[in-house]
């Protein structure tokens, strides 16, 4: 059994909660009335989507979930499925919607990802790093001050906004990085 | 990352909520003036910093021209000097200032080094500081319904008030000869499914069994103060069994507790107040035992501050005082999420923690 100390908890990870996995949205750190510190872990069930919290003491076991990553391609969106295939086999795997809204924002048709399964059980998307989206809906370019203001919002190819610089036009491709969502730079 | 200036520089809009800092610390303090407080002005840097078993300090050394070297240490909290004035007969009073605290987790509502709000109001005891914790934060907001992050609070008053003793029993089960007792609450806690035993050999080697004090704030934070939190109301819980009792006095009532309360809003702790021990002999044993500790956790050694103890034999007035984080009143106040979007420069961006 993999486990890891409370204390080194971090968003993303996937833990064994009463026995069942999920998927860590968010933690806090405490220390409760000038007392030993505690973690508080927001969790979402890779089982049924629910929102759950606990907190710890720093010091205390946590077993990790046995996720397994395949390399796949992303396919399309179906209703509230997203489904994909692995370019090899042809295998194909269904990831419901809930279990990745913050990441759906990034998948566009034959990006390279990883899939993560549990148990035989697609439950999430790892993205790579970036990714290059189209800017599909770009205001007009803000007259003068570009120093004070030189950054607008798009829209990109997925319906996800990201904040560029003014330069940017529709049509242009950027690279947006995955985890932050911030922009790193104009593809030609 | 864009730097603080950077983002401002880009989105002037941001500054509004940095503002919200002058206006928090403004009626800080016009309300302590209308109450007759005085406002004192004491130092950051010191020879003996408080003695808290589980905050670590800042450390450096002053050095004079003559050469004389002197421990130096930054305040964790300005209270001993406050003491010392309240002893002087300086009378009620309050401090905005710098403090620090190290080996912390930074985090959306920690930051290493903050703004605290103390204020000790004497020939009082903390239930007076609770109204004037309410009336104070009540004026702050200027109104009693708060949103904050999507979610609205009712701020109006008198704010819900329930002892510990209460809040194990009403939403733990857990009745108040278990609560006091180490080991009943240790079963208590594993009969909820807590681990209580080390998990594996090193743990075990480490004596790493939990604690009472561990128990009581795992209970109190994932079946307590997460159900004040969906109250939707500001809280105080009071009366804490006496081993949680830092620096309060014991209730004449019932000495298995003190008179010591926190104040809890939107799962945030906003304070710490005490019923202030005033008897230097019990304060000294209780700042052995600290020391001890401290020993044991492997924090920074430094001496008594027998000045203090020495201050509090000379007649200290009976005294409520308390704690506050002002960021935290401020990161509510301006609505957003972490108080490092109120600070110019958090350590965060400083240090690039």
């Amino acid at each position: 059994m993999i486990t890891v100390n409370a204390g080194n908890i971090t968003k993303g990870m996937y833990l064994i909660f009463k026995d069942k996995p999920h998927l860590v949205t968010k933690t806090e750190f405490m220390s409760p009335g000038k007392g030993s510190a505690v973690m508080r872990v927001k969790y979402r069930s890779i089982e049924n989507g629910a929102a759950l919290e606990f907190t710890y003491k720093t010091n205390e076991q946590v077993e990790v979930a046995d996720v397994e990553k395949r390399e796949m391609e992303f396919l399309y969106r179906s209703g509230d499925d997203l489904f994909f295939m692995n370019s090899k086999t042809f295998d194909q795997a269904e990831v419901p919607m809930s279990l990745i809204e913050d990441q759906v924002g990034y998948l566009i048709p034959n990006l390279k990802c990883w899939v993560l399964w549990y148990k035989d059980k697609a439950i999430g998307v790892g993205l790579p790093p970036n990714v290059v989206l189209k800017v599909i809906e770009s205001p007009n370019d803000v007259a003068g001050n570009r120093i004070n203001a030189p950054k607008k919002t798009v829209k990109l190819e997925t319906g996800a906004e990201a904040m560029v610089p003014i330069f940017i036009k529709t049509g242009e491709k950027v690279l947006i990085d995955t985890t932050s969502g911030e922009y790193l730079g104009r593809v030609k | 990352m864009d730097k603080t200036w950077q983002k401002i520089k880009k989105n002037p809009d941001l500054l509004k909520n940095y503002f919200v800092r002058e206006k928090v610390i403004q009626t800080i303090r016009d309300f302590f003036k209308k109450e007759g407080f005085h406002e004192v002005f004491t130092p950051v840097m010191v020879p003996v910093p408080s003695i808290e078993p589980n905050l670590e300090v800042f450390e450096t050394q002053l050095r004079t021209s003559t050469g004389k070297q002197k421990r130096a240490f930054l305040i964790s909290s300005p209270e001993y000097a406050h003491k010392r004035l309240l002893a002087a007969g300086v009378g009620s009073l309050f401090e905005i200032t710098h403090s620090f605290r190290n080996e912390e987790e930074v985090s959306r509502l920690h930051s290493p080094e903050f703004t605290i709000l103390e204020w000790y109001r004497v020939n009082a005891d903390y239930k007076d500081t609770m109204k004037d914790f309410e009336h104070l934060f009540l004026e702050i907001v200027g109104k009693e319904k708060m949103v904050y992050q999507g979610q609205e609070y009712d701020l109006s008053l008198p704010w819900p008030r329930i002892t510990v003793a209460e809040a194990f029993e009403k939403f733990a089960g857990i009745d108040i000869e278990t609560l006091l007792s180490e080991e009943k609450l240790l079963n208590a806690g594993r009969a909820k499914g807590y681990v209580v035993e080390p998990a594996d050999a090193k743990a075990l080697a480490d004596k790493e069994n939990t604690t009472w004090e561990q128990m009581f704030y795992q209970i109190f934070l994932n079946e307590i103060e997460t159900k004040i939190r969906d109250s939707h109301k500001p809280t105080f819980i009071y009366d804490y069994p006496l081993a949680q009792a830092s620096l309060s006095r014991p209730k004449k009532e019932d000495p298995r507790f003190a008179e010591r309360f926190e104040v809890f809003l939107a799962g945030v702790e906003l304070g710490n107040c005490f019923s202030e021990l005033t008897d230097a002999e019990a304060q000294h044993k209780r700042f052995e035992a600290d020391l001890a500790e401290r020993k044991k956790l492997g924090k920074t050694d430094f001496p008594i501050d027998e000045d203090f103890v020495d201050a509090l034999k000379s007649g200290m007035p009976m005294s409520s005082g308390i704690a506050v984080g002002v960021d935290r009143l401020v990161m509510l106040a301006a609505d957003v999420p972490n108080v490092s979007d109120t600070i110019f420069f958090s350590d965060n961006e400083l240090f690039d923690l």
